[in-house]
C-alpha cells in the first residue's frame, strides 16, 4: 500500500510537470511562423519583386491636389469634426463621397459574386480568441485591436476573422470545396504606433469599410487559388483605370500567418508614389490548424446508412485565402486623385456610374 | 442618362446564375445631387430602452456661472464632465410646471433640491459679492499714507477676507456642480397633446393596412432563413457571442438593396448623405441624452480609452455641429445617415429577442434634422410622413402611436413610433421612432444659430446688427433597420412554397431578382 501511495504521489507531481511542459511547448511552437513558398523573396521590403504593373503615371498639365484638398473643395470629408467627437484619425463622409462609397461596396460585391463567391456580412465584435487563432495578436502592445471594456470580445480589424470563424471546429464535406465568400463589413484598427505623413487624411484612418474575399480549399490547390484572387483584384483595378503594381512581398514582411503574399500598391498623385489598396495572401494550413477547420477528402466508397469509419478518408485540414477586394478609403483616394480635373472637380470612372445614379463627374456645390 | 430608364436595370445577379455573367449593371438609383436642393454648409428607430434615471434638461435662456468645461467626473459626485447650458431661472418661475412634467415622466430628478441649491447658490453668490468688496475696501485704505500699527491691521483683515473669500469660492463651485448635476437631470419638457401615462396610454395616430390573412401555416424569420440558408446565428455564437449572426446568400442583397433604396428615398426629399464614425468620445453619447456608464447600460465601452461603440447615428450626426453658431440661413440642415450600431441590450431577455428582433450589431439609415425652434413641430411631422410613406410602399401593415409620457426617454418632447405587423411574432414589432428634442440636446451639445444676418451687410458686422444666438432644435427618426425590415418582409411575403417575395421597389436594388427561393 505504501508503494502504491508513493507511486501515486509521485505520477501526480509527473502529470502536473506533463501539463506544464505541454503548455509551454504548445505557447513557444505557435509563435513559429508558417512555412514560405520556395518562390517568395527571401528578405526586407526591398527585396519584394513585382509581378505585375499595369498602366503608368498620369501626366497632369496643372497642379495636382491630394485628396484631402479635394475633399475640402468638394465638401466630401469632415475630419475636424471627428476630431472632437471621436478624435484623430476619423471622419465622415457627405455628399458624393457616400455614393461613391456606396458605388464601391455595390460594384464591387456585384463583381466578386459573378464570380461564384457567396455574399456574407460578418459580426463586428468577436472573442479574442478567435483574432488569435486567425494570427493577430490583440493583447500586444501596440496592438491593432481594439478590446471591449469588461469583456472578452474585441472589434474586427479585417472580415477575414469572423469569415475564418464561420466553420471553425468544422469537418467539411469535401464536395463543398472550394468555399468562397465574399465578405463586406466595416474594420477597426488602432493603428498604434503609426504616424508621420503617410497618416494624412484618409490613408490611415481607425474606421473603414471593406469586402474580403476568403476561400477554404484543398491544400493542393491553394497556389491556384491564390493566383486567381489575385487576378480579381488586378482585373477591378484595371477596370477602374488605375495605374498600379502587384508585389510579391518578401519574406520579412510576411507576417506569421501567410506562405506567401502579394500586395498591390496603386498611384496616388497626390502623395506621388505608391499606395497599398489591397492584400492577398495563402495561409495554407496556419489559421486552419487554429480555426479547427478540416475536410473530408472523399465520400463514402459504399453509400448506405452506416458509413464505417474505414470507408472514409481521415480528415485533413483546409487552407484558408483572404484578399481585399475593396478598402474603401484608399480607393477613393485613388479615384479622387487620379480623376481630378483641372476645374477642381472629380470624373466617376465607368464601371462606377451606373452605381452612382449615372452620375459622371463630382464638382463644386454653388 | 434618365433616372426612370436606370430604374428597370439590375445589377446584381441572381445568385442562380452565378455562373453566367449577367448583363450590365445599374441600379442604384440615387438621385443626381443637382436635382435635391443643397445647402451650402459648412458647419453641423429603433427605441432605446427607457432610462432609469432620465438625464436633465431645460428651456429658455441662460443663467448659468460659468463656462461649459471638459473634466473627467465619475457619474454621481463628481465634477461634471461637461455642462448643458440650464435657464436655472426660467425652471425656478415656472416649477408647477416643471413638476408636474417630472412626474408625468416618471423621472427621478429631484426639483426641491434643484430649487434649493438654486437658492442656497444665489445668496452665496451674494456673500462672495460682499466679501469681495470688503476686501476692495481694505485694498484701497492701504493705498493712503498709514502708521504701521494701521498697516499692520489692514494686512490681517485682509488676509482673513483673503481666506475666507477663498472658502467661500470653493464652496461655491461646488454649490454649482451640484446644482448643475442634479438639473441636468430634469428631463425634456412634453408636447401637450402627448398621452399622459405609461405603455397602454400610447395612443394610434395612424394604421396603415390590415394583418395579411395566410391560406397556409405561417413560418417566423428564423424558420425561412434556416430553409433558405439565409443567416448564421449558431457560428456567430461561437465567434462572438448570443445575438449575434451572418447574413448570407439573398440576405445580403437584402441589406443592400435596403440601404440603398432608403437613402435614395431620403435624398430625394432633401436630406445630405453621411456616412459617421462609430467609435464617439462617451460625453458625446451623454450629451445626447444616453447614459454609457449607467448599469445595464445600451453602450459598449472601448478598453482603456473614453470611447465607446454609438448606438445610433443620432449620436454622430448631433455631434458634427457640436459647440457651433450655424448661420440661420442654412436652416433646416437635414442629413441622412448610414451606420452600424452597436447596443449591449443589456437586461433584454425573453422571446422578444429571438433572432433578428433583438441584435448587438446591425445596419441602420438614420435622418436627423437640425431647425429653428418654430419649426420642429412641423419637421416631426414631416419625418414621420417621410417613415409611412416609405413603409407604405413596402406594402407593410404598421400603425403609428404617439408615445406616452413615461416612455419618452429623458430627451424627447414627443415621439412617434411605428410598429409593423409580424406575422411570424403574431403582433406587431416596433420598426422605427421619430423624436423630437427640441432644444435638450442642442443645450448640451452647444448647438446655436443665428436668427438672422445683419441688417447692413459689409466688411464690418458689427454685433449691433446681429440677433444673439439661439439654441437649435433636433429630430431624429429611424429610416430604416435593417433586421428589423429583413422580419417584415420575410414574414409577410412568405409563399406557400416556402419562398420569398420581393416587394417592387426593392426589385431594381436586388438585380432584377423577384423572389428568393431554396437552394437547389
Amino acid at each position: 500500500m505504501n508503494a502504491g501511495k508513493n507511486l501515486k504521489e509521485g505520477l501526480i507531481a509527473l502529470e502536473e510537470d506533463l501539463v506544464k511542459l505541454n503548455d509551454e511547448l504548445q505557447r513557444e511552437a505557435q509563435c513559429i511562423p508558417n512555412l514560405t513558398h520556395p518562390d517568395v523573396p527571401i528578405g526586407g521590403e526591398d527585396s519584394s519583386t513585382i509581378r505585375k504593373m499595369v498602366g503608368s503615371v498620369p501626366k497632369f498639365s496643372f497642379p495636382v491636389k491630394d485628396h484631402l484638398q479635394l475633399g475640402k473643395e468638394l465638401d466630401l470629408f469632415d475630419f475636424d469634426a471627428a476630431a472632437e467627437v471621436s478624435g484623430s484619425k476619423f471622419y465622415y463622409l457627405k455628399n458624393e463621397a457616400v455614393l461613391l462609397e456606396m458605388a464601391l461596396l455595390n460594384w464591387t460585391l456585384s463583381e466578386v459574386m459573378k464570380r461564384g463567391f457567396i455574399p456574407l456580412t460578418t459580426p463586428e465584435i468577436v472573442r479574442s480568441s478567435i483574432v488569435e487563432k486567425c494570427g493577430f495578436q490583440p493583447r500586444a502592445k501596440n496592438t491593432q485591436v481594439y478590446s471591449i471594456n469588461d469583456s472578452d470580445q474585441c472589434l474586427i480589424g479585417t472580415a477575414e476573422i469572423p469569415v475564418g470563424g464561420l466553420h471553425m471546429d468544422s469537418i467539411l464535406a469535401g464536395s463543398i470545396l472550394p468555399l468562397k465568400y465574399v465578405a463586406f463589413s466595416h474594420c477597426f484598427r488602432t493603428e498604434a504606433g503609426a504616424a508621420g505623413t503617410a497618416t494624412r487624411g484618409l490613408y490611415r484612418v481607425h474606421q473603414f469599410s471593406k469586402i474580403e474575399m476568403f476561400i477554404f480549399c484543398r491544400p493542393e490547390e491553394s497556389d491556384y487559388y491564390h493566383d486567381e484572387l489575385i487576378k480579381i483584384e488586378e482585373d477591378m483595378f484595371s477596370s477602374l483605370g488605375l495605374h498600379f503594381k502587384t508585389l510579391d512581398m518578401a519574406s520579412e514582411d510576411l507576417g506569421a500567418p501567410a506562405y506567401r503574399k502579394f500586395d498591390v500598391e496603386a498611384w496616388m498623385p497626390g502623395l506621388e508614389r505608391f499606395g497599398e489598396i489591397s492584400s492577398a495572401s495563402n495561409c495554407t494550413d496556419y489559421q486552419s490548424r487554429r480555426l479547427g477547420i478540416r475536410y473530408r477528402p472523399s465520400e463514402a466508397l459504399v453509400p448506405g446508412p452506416k458509413k464505417s469509419k474505414g470507408n472514409l478518408a481521415p480528415p485533413q485540414f483546409v487552407h484558408t485565402l483572404n484578399a481585399t477586394a475593396c478598402a474603401v478609403p484608399r480607393m477613393i483616394i485613388c479615384l479622387l486623385e487620379n480623376y481630378q480635373q483641372e476645374d477642381g472637380s472629380v470624373l466617376i470612372p465607368e464601371p462606377l456610374r451606373p452605381f452612382m445614379g449615372g452620375l459622371n463627374v463630382i464638382t463644386r456645390k454653388s | 442618362m434618365d433616372l426612370q430608364g436606370c430604374l428597370n436595370r439590375t445589377t446584381f445577379q441572381s445568385l442562380k446564375l452565378t455562373s453566367t455573367p449577367s448583363s450590365s449593371s445599374s441600379p442604384f438609383l440615387f438621385p443626381s445631387l443637382y436635382k435635391t436642393k443643397t445647402p451650402t454648409i459648412h458647419s453641423p428607430k429603433f427605441p432605446f430602452p427607457r432610462l432609469t434615471k432620465p438625464l436633465p434638461t431645460s428651456s429658455a435662456s441662460v443663467v448659468q456661472t460659468s463656462p461649459a468645461t471638459t473634466n473627467i467626473s465619475s457619474e454621481q459626485g463628481g465634477k461634471p464632465q461637461w455642462k448643458a447650458t440650464i435657464d436655472f431661472k426660467w425652471i425656478k418661475d415656472n416649477k408647477e410646471t416643471v413638476a408636474a412634467n417630472i412626474k408625468n415622466r416618471n423621472s427621478d430628478a429631484d426639483l426641491e433640491l434643484i430649487l434649493n441649491l438654486y437658492d442656497k447658490l444665489f445668496i452665496l453668490q451674494k456673500e462672495v459679492e460682499r466679501v469681495r468688496g470688503e476686501r476692495n475696501v481694505v485694498a484701497n485704505k492701504m493705498k493712503g499714507k498709514l502708521e504701521p500699527s494701521e498697516r499692520q491691521i489692514l494686512i490681517e483683515q485682509g488676509k482673513n477676507l483673503k481666506e475666507g473669500l477663498i472658502a467661500l469660492e470653493e464652496d461655491l463651485v461646488k454649490l454649482n456642480d451640484e446644482l448643475q448635476r442634479e438639473a441636468q437631470c430634469i428631463p425634456n419638457l412634453t408636447h401637450p397633446d402627448v398621452p399622459i401615462g405609461g405603455e397602454d396610454s400610447s395612443t394610434i395616430r395612424k394604421m396603415v393596412g390590415s394583418v395579411p390573412k395566410f391560406s397556409f401555416p405561417v413560418k417566423d424569420h428564423l424558420q425561412l432563413g434556416k430553409e433558405l440558408d439565409l443567416f448564421d446565428f449558431d457560428a456567430a455564437a461561437e465567434v462572438s457571442g448570443s445575438k449575434f449572426y451572418y447574413l448570407k446568400n439573398e440576405a445580403v442583397l437584402l441589406e443592400m438593396a435596403l440601404l440603398n433604396w432608403t437613402l435614395s428615398e431620403v435624398m430625394k426629399r432633401g436630406f445630405i448623405p453621411l456616412t459617421t464614425p462609430e467609435i464617439v468620445r462617451s460625453s458625446i453619447v451623454e450629451k445626447c441624452g444616453f447614459q454609457p456608464r449607467a448599469k445595464n447600460t445600451q453602450v459598449y465601452s472601448i478598453n482603456d480609452s473614453d470611447q465607446c461603440l454609438i448606438g445610433t447615428a443620432e449620436i454622430p450626426v448631433g455631434g458634427l455641429h457640436m459647440d457651433s453658431i450655424l448661420a440661420g440661413s442654412i436652416l433646416p440642415l437635414k442629413y441622412v445617415a448610414f451606420s452600424h450600431c452597436f447596443r449591449t441590450e443589456a437586461g433584454a431577455a425573453g422571446t422578444a429577442t429571438r433572432g433578428l428582433y433583438r441584435v448587438h450589431q446591425f445596419s441602420k439609415i438614420e435622418m436627423f434634422i437640425f431647425c429653428r425652434p418654430e419649426e420642429s413641430d412641423y419637421y416631426h411631422d414631416e419625418l414621420i410622413k417621410i417613415e409611412e410613406d416609405m413603409f407604405s410602399s413596402l406594402g407593410l401593415h404598421f400603425k403609428t402611436l404617439d408615445m406616452a409620457s413615461e416612455d419618452l426617454g429623458a430627451p424627447a418632447y414627443r415621439k412617434f413610433d411605428v410598429e409593423a405587423w409580424m406575422p411570424g411574432l403574431e403582433r406587431f414589432g416596433e420598426i422605427s421612432s421619430a423624436s423630437n428634442c427640441t432644444d435638450y440636446q442642442s443645450r448640451r451639445l452647444g448647438i446655436r444659430y443665428r436668427p438672422s444676418e445683419a441688417l447692413v451687410p459689409g466688411p464690418k458686422k458689427s454685433k449691433g446688427n446681429l440677433a444673439p444666438p439661439q439654441f437649435v432644435h433636433t429630430l431624429n427618426a429611424t429610416a430604416c433597420a435593417v433586421p428589423r425590415m429583413i422580419i417584415c418582409l420575410l414574414e409577410n411575403y412568405q409563399q406557400e412554397d416556402g419562398s420569398v417575395l420581393i416587394p417592387e421597389p426593392l426589385r431594381p436594388f436586388m438585380g432584377g431578382l423577384n423572389v428568393i427561393t431554396r437552394k437547389s
